[in-house]
């Protein structure tokens, strides 16, 4: 058994690899996602993930109604660290299985594979708990400048973690982003992470905070019109559901996070396309609590004033 | 710090616990039950949409849960849910908030006919809680709000008493709704409640945190001290504090985000905004 092999199996038991072994790692994967471009083109028959937030035990079960990788070819749409437990072994077992099997499984960026945005809501705390410095949480947001920023499937399906931008109109301007840095504050390549479709705005709104895009159908129709694809896939809003369609199936939001935060009670969802494209949504429930490490659900009683 | 619910402090402060999978008791004439459920779903989503007349709602909220103290005897009720917290928010509508990168947006060229959503996606509320007095139905008909208010008073929560270490009988923390603010901070509505032999005490807290910008807490404390007369005292404390980052720089404190996930930690760095203590009336009792 090859050390690399050796290593997914001790990250499938959710074990964290040492540090010298993901800085091997990270060098190695770095080689593989420098090479791929910022709309990276993926064959069907694929399986469409959504966010997972660290939430190990549920990927694992997402892989279990899934298949196992490299049997399913996978597309994952970005958010795998922050808010869950286990960002680390969430994150480096699915970069393990992107070293070992390239072609079996796509991984683009989300907003939160960030350096900024994971010093607030998790990963990095995670990091420096797990490993008693913050050098694997450097090795890790130095690969997210690596990921690229959104998926072709079969030249039909546009997959992207968080939406459309007003500053892209077809797939070619995204291939021109110089995408190997911290996700900026503005601009194409922070739209793409972050901005939504929207119902109550048909062109482009913007966001209550003075930042953010949002998106009506109509910018959604011409975009796909233009880049003459059937469909958009993407991630990055809760859906109690797993997935929802808006504005007349022309985008679908797939959410992989049950039970998210360990206390929404949602449940989650992958897209399976097959040779053809045909849609079938596999809906999925949280790891149960004892297959789990995950604290017990049940606040400790405390003296609060 | 952790506490076990002993059977026997129960026995001894003669309380019960509630059966049939309800959390919660019976303890000196009151019952005190918690709830938890999922988040909404999307068609009850839409509803609750309708009825609060709004398009935007926190991305979680806990529709079903709830805590509820009932006096039994009065038929007092006071109770802690989602949908009056947001019709709250609804109505006091205050401005929204803009993160520090709205600045920079500004500048950048706007696509046509560009949108500018208004709402207070901080989801803040002057939500204290809900308070009803509940006939039995048989003997008086359906309940209402017939007259059940608070007045301001000048009696304060006994804290010195409640910093005690009684053995807890019951406890629970509920979580009403909750925002992530679309990664930009974090909005909370948590009902906490705590119940001793010798009364029963809830923290309802609103908090807010926009990063960058300002963080919120608005507090409600509730404590009723139990006495075997028919009339039970219930006090009520509101604390509103409010401060910006930038405010905190000043006074020389962090300003990153990370050093304010726990309210309750860095609490007396925010001022005080509001403060008011409020007795519970229930007329014809009380």
């Amino acid at each position: 058994m090859s050390d690399l092999d050796r290593q997914i199996e001790q990250l499938k038991k959710c074990e964290p690899l040492k540090e010298s072994e993901v800085k091997a790692l990270c060098l190695k994967a770095m080689e593989i996602l420098v090479e791929e471009s910022n709309v990276q083109r993926v064959d069907a028959p694929v399986t469409i993930c959504g966010d997972i937030h660290g939430q190990f035990y549920d990927m694992k079960e997402l892989f279990k109604v899934g298949g196992d990788c490299p049997k399913t070819n996978y597309l994952f749409l970005g958010d795998f660290v922050d808010r869950g437990f286990y960002s680390v072994e969430t994150f480096l077992l699915l970069l393990a299985l992107k070293v070992r099997y390239p072609d079996r499984i796509t991984l683009i960026r989300g907003n939160h594979e960030s350096r900024q945005i994971t010093q607030v809501y998790g990963f990095y705390d995670e990091c420096l708990r797990k490993y008693g410095s913050v050098n694997v949480w450097r090795y890790c947001t130095d690969i997210f400048d690596y990921l690229s920023l959104s998926a072709l499937i079969e030249n039909k399906i546009f997959s992207v973690h968080g939406g459309l931008s007003p500053a892209i109109s077809t797939l070619d301007q995204i291939r021109t982003i110089d995408r190997k840095q911290e996700v900026p504050h503005d601009g194409a390549m922070c739209d793409l992470l972050w901005s939504d479709p929207e119902d109550i705005v048909d062109g482009w709104g913007l966001s209550p905070r003075g930042a953010g895009f949002l998106f009506g159908g109509s910018v959604v129709t011409s975009f796909n019109h233009t880049n003459n694809i059937d469909y958009i896939c993407r991630a990055h809003q809760l859906v109690m559901e797993g997935y929802k369609w808006m504005f007349n199936n022309q985008i679908v939001t797939v959410w992989s996070a049950p039970n998210y935060c360990y206390r929404c009670g949602n449940v989650a969802a992958i897209l399976e396309l097959d040779e053809n494209l045909n849609k079938q949504f596999r809906v999925f429930d949280a790891a149960p609590q004892e297959s789990r490490g995950a604290p017990a659900k049940k606040p400790a009683p405390d003296y609060f004033l | 710090m952790e506490v076990e619910i002993d059977e026997k402090d129960l026995k001894l402060a003669g309380a019960e616990l509630l059966t049939d999978g309800r959390r919660g008791l019976r303890i000196h004439g009151w019952e005190i039950e918690s709830r938890k459920g999922s988040i909404l779903n999307s068609s009850a989503r839409e509803q609750w949409e309708k009825d609060l007349q709004t398009s935007h709602l926190p991305e979680m909220i806990f529709g079903e849960s709830r805590l509820v103290l009932k006096h039994v005897g009065s038929g007092a009720k006071i109770h802690f849910n989602a949908f009056d917290a947001l019709a709250g928010w609804k109505q006091e509508g205050l401005p929204p908030v803009e993160v520090p990168a709205a600045a920079k947006w500004k500048f950048r060229c706007k696509p046509s006919q560009q949108v500018i959503l208004d709402y207070d996606y901080t989801f803040t509320t002057p939500y204290c809680g809900s308070e009803m007095v509940e006939l039995d139905a048989d003997k008086h008909g359906s309940g209402g709000s017939s007259g059940i208010h608070w007045e301001d008073c000048k009696e304060q929560i006994d804290v010195a008493a409640l910093a005690l270490k009684e053995p807890i009988l019951f406890y629970d923390e509920v979580v009403l709704y909750e925002d992530e603010l679309a990664d930009n901070g974090v909005s909370l509505l948590t009902v906490k409640v705590r119940v001793m032999p010798s009364s029963w005490f809830l923290l309802l807290r609103f908090w807010l945190r926009v990063d960058g910008v300002l963080m919120r807490l608005r507090d409600t404390r509730v404590h009723c001290v139990f006495n075997e007369s028919a009339n039970p005292v219930i006090l009520r404390e509101r604390c509103w504090r409010e401060g910006t980052f930038q405010a905190l720089s000043a006074k020389g404190y962090p300003t990153d985000s990370a050093s304010y996930s726990d309210p309750s930690i860095i609490s007396k760095r925010l001022p005080v905004i509001m403060n008011q203590t409020q007795k519970l009336r229930v007329p014809g009792i009380l």
